[in-house]
């Protein structure tokens, strides 16, 4: 308990270094957010930097900032001028958590199954089929992927819609397979790998002596030291994956957190970048975190209490 | 006791044909548009990408508003005089002008949207747009108070705008969201403030729906065939596409690059290319030695360029060769032309290495040292296209090596904007308005947005003049500005735009325009499904 608390603590300085490098970073980045195809009359442009205090020295703005976050407030985003960045977040992370849980949900539950399956024949035509499908899913790219689905799907077939969000299951089907897609097969790989691995040991083999069905093998002795790979890797992605993806949101016309980045990013929006950095890294932290929690319940001989 | 079968297929046939009545009055039409990119804004004061002001163009409206063709027609004024030489214009408003909560639409309404328009704290970005009015500079920069600007309501009903200076394009300004009036309650809350045009907010979620219901209390509300616009933002065009495809747009706002041949193929009915009031260009920096000083250099290069194969096979989206900065479709205007322009290829091309030759020889560069020069572009595919192509065609016309620089869209701007690292770059420009000086005032000395750094005492007086004058005195004068651009070059045009949409064929009123405004009010469908 001491030890997550203390872990959780930890979190304040890592965010104060992150926010610091992005701010000065995004500022280093030539042009501003004011500068487009028609250069403003300086009159107009002096008007804009007192309105967002960019006329002041960057470290007295950088110290603006942080006092004003403290208070939980991202301020206005300077692109999407009737919105604030609070406001962007809110209704962008609750698409891209949507989409992304749900994927994640799919590729775990999907690539774990394949890869036990794979494992348990291992060398054989299913294990190689099941294999060269998943290393086709990982190869090619999902700006490849999502057009051709909505292509036959929605274009040719009319199933389904070709893009676009209203919370309906049909919208959120094709982003969601597109997504799942390559992650189900890396955890596909990884399941089998880690499965073969665990299969060679020792106490498996007594298992086998006792003369346990295959199955129970499987699930009792074998699945859960065989998932802990899996799960490790299972917070960086599920962290990449409910963040939201540009290229998902920007073929599927879903307005969720991913874009926001990357267009605050092109546009200088500084406050919409730093919000969305600040709340990026607080989701990857606590995402860790909770794997850590996991991984020690999964696995006993990593139990920190029981170590004390 | 059964009823004789025939008697039940007549009156199945009557329930039908009253149901199908039925499904044609009841149902509500809705017409589904891509808008492109997100809107930056729906405050008339901070609104400034396209997208934003077509949505604010059918949400509100100004003294003037724009018909089906794109052309100007009276709005909340129902009429004006033009005062003092075309100085003071005096508007009288509709009686029936109304804002969507029932409260008339009043003079005192316009007054204190522009002087909220000229505030510094307001620190809007298209408020220079207005800048002919009286004392608009001053108001800007908070020298002056916003009493002093030159906009009065001498009666509730009429109001009074004074200018600088005759400026006969400025009725056309009076369209533009920034000079709309805007209601004393909630004017800093765009999202919920009553509007006075034909429709009103009705839903926004960023990023995936804007949706408008008509607005009752609309002047013209009666003539208004559909019930609702869907707006959706779609940032990429080939998604655009695809959603068009599947039935769930009407109109789009353009079409992905590069598929011109396949829509024109397959999608024929729906497609719809128009000119526009847009010039592509490449901007030369007069700062550099060379090119900066040799006007022969400049022409040399500019008749190198194959347009033809530039529009046709490089970018293939129906855009047209230019040959003038002023882009044709200004009623009055006639662009000022390269003589060239009449030639064969074959012969501007050995004009082209004559001029090239007669410089070098000055200049020391030629075969065996050949001239260097950069081409710098903004990052994205239809721009690296277009630069390679002329880059190819100098290299095989004149011999001359072109460095391709990319940026990205923010370092290129403000590297062009600064002129110390550009030779020549990627230029071009859409009117402000429909009318020649929002392409010629480009290239006056001491602009801001004179990115070429051209400077000619000459130019600039005929420009000046020509606001003096009006009608097709003015416009003469304006061809004469522009001749002697074409003859001095400070850019070298390539294309005119054009607009370019899907519509679909159950969509009535959509009128192809010079200016590409499509306002809703305009539009029906023949049809519920499509």
């Amino acid at each position: 308990m001491q030890h997550s608390a203390s872990r959780l603590l930890g979190l304040i300085p890592t965010l104060l270094v992150l926010i610091t490098i992005a701010f000065f970073l995004i500022r280093l980045a030539p042009g501003g957010p004011f500068d487009s195809e028609k250069i403003l009359p300086p009159e107009i442009k002096a008007n804009l930097d007192v309105k967002y205090h960019l006329d002041e020295p960057l470290l007295m703005q950088y110290f603006r900032y942080l006092g004003q976050i403290i208070t939980l407030d991202f301020g206005p985003s300077f692109q999407y001028k009737d919105w604030t960045v609070n406001e962007l977040i809110a209704r962008g992370f609750p698409v891209s958590m949507t989409i992304g849980g749900l994927a994640v949900l799919l590729a775990f539950l999907l690539g774990t199954l394949i890869g036990i399956v794979a494992a348990m024949k291992q060398n054989t035509g299913t294990d190689y089929s099941l294999m060269g499908v998943a290393m086709l899913g990982i190869s090619i790219p999902n700006f490849v992927v999502a057009p051709l689905l909505i292509l036959l799907v929605a274009v040719y077939a009319g199933w389904l819609p070709a893009g676009g969000w209203d919370w309906s299951v049909q919208r959120m089907v094709l982003p969601v397979l597109t997504l799942a897609l390559p992650t189900t097969a890396y955890i596909a790989r990884l399941t089998r790998g880690s499965m073969i691995e665990v299969l060679h040991s020792n106490y498996i083999r007594t298992a086998r002596a006792k003369g346990l069905p295959e199955l129970l093998v499987i699930l009792r002795h074998a699945l859960k030291p065989a998932l802990l790979p899996v799960i490790s890797f299972m917070g960086p992605a599920t962290a990449g994956l409910i963040t939201g993806s540009v290229v998902i949101e920007r073929i599927y016309s879903i307005p969720g957190l991913g874009s926001y980045f990357v267009q605050g990013a092109l546009n200088r929006d500084y406050t919409l970048v730093m919000g969305v950095v600040i709340f990026y890294g607080v989701i990857i932290i606590l995402l860790n975190f909770i794997v850590d929690l996991l991984y020690a319940w999964m696995n006993p001989r990593i139990r920190y209490n029981e170590v004390q | 006791m059964e009823p004789p079968p025939r008697m039940n297929t007549v009156r199945l046939v009557i329930v039908a044909v009253t149901m199908l009545m039925l499904a044609q009055t009841v149902w509500p039409m809705s017409v589904n548009r891509g808008l492109g990119p997100e809107p930056d804004s729906l405050d008339i004061h901070q609104a400034q990408g396209l997208s934003a002001i077509n949505l604010l163009r059918d949400l509100r409206e100004g003294l003037l508003s724009f018909d089906a063709k794109g052309e100007l027609v009276p709005g909340q004024a129902e009429s004006w005089q033009v005062l003092d030489g075309g100085k003071r214009y005096r508007f009288t408003l509709r009686p029936d002008a109304r804002w969507s909560n029932g409260d008339p639409v009043t003079a005192a309404d316009f007054i204190r949207a522009w002087h909220r328009a000229f505030s510094p704290q307001t620190a809007s970005s298209t408020v220079g747009l207005l800048q002919p009015v009286v004392n608009a500079t001053a108001v800007m920069s908070g020298k002056m108070s916003a009493d002093a600007l030159g906009i009065e309501a001498p009666e509730p009903g009429v109001v009074e705008i004074t200018l600088t200076k005759p400026a006969p394009w400025f009725l056309e300004l009076l369209a533009h969201p920034v000079s709309y009036p805007l209601h004393p309650s909630s004017m800093d809350d765009p999202r919920h403030a009553p509007v006075n045009g034909p429709f009103m907010l009705e839903k926004w979620v960023p990023r995936a729906l804007i949706s408008l219901k008509k607005n009752p209390e609309y002047y013209a509300a009666n003539s208004i065939l559909i019930d609702s616009v869907k707006y959706f933002p779609i940032e990429e065009p080939a998604a655009e596409l695809l959603r068009f495809r599947a039935h769930e747009l009407d109109i789009t706002e353009t079409i992905p690059s590069g598929r011109y041949d396949w829509l024109e193929k397959n999608l024929a009915a729906q497609l719809r290319t128009y000119p526009y009031l847009g010039s592509f260009w490449l901007g030369i920096n007069f700062r550099r030695p060379i090119l900066g000083h040799s006007a022969s250099l400049r022409r040399a290069l500019a008749l190198a360029i194959d347009r033809e194969i530039l529009v046709r096979v490089v970018l293939g989206a129906g855009e047209m060769p230019a040959w003038s900065i002023v882009p044709p479709g200004i009623s009055g205007y006639r662009p000022a032309q390269m003589v060239e322009r009449g030639w064969s290829q074959e012969r501007r091309e050995a004009e082209a290495v004559r001029l090239f030759r007669e410089v070098g020889f000055q200049a020391g560069f030629g075969k065996h040292k050949p001239l260097v020069i950069e081409l710098r572009y903004n990052t994205s595919q239809l721009h690296r296209r277009m630069a390679v192509a002329v880059s190819a065609m100098w290299k095989q016309v004149l011999g001359v090596a072109t460095e391709l620089v990319n940026e990205e869209w923010k370092v290129f701007v403000n590297n062009r904007k600064m002129g110390v690292v550009t030779e020549i770059f990627r230029g071009g420009w859409i009117a402000d308005y429909g009318d020649p000086s929002s392409f010629l005032d480009l290239f006056t000395s001491g602009s801001a947005l004179n990115t070429t750094f051209y400077a000619d005492s000459e130019f600039d007086q005929i420009l000046a003049s020509a606001d003096r004058d009006s009608g097709v005195v003015r416009m003469e004068r304006l061809h004469k500005a522009e001749s002697v651009l074409m003859q001095d070059m400070p850019v070298i045009p390539l294309y005119y735009y054009v607009s370019r949409h899907l519509v679909s064929t159950r969509i009535t009123g959509f009128a192809d325009n010079v200016r590409d405004i499509h306002l809703s009010r305009y539009l029906g469908s023949t049809a519920e499904s499509p």
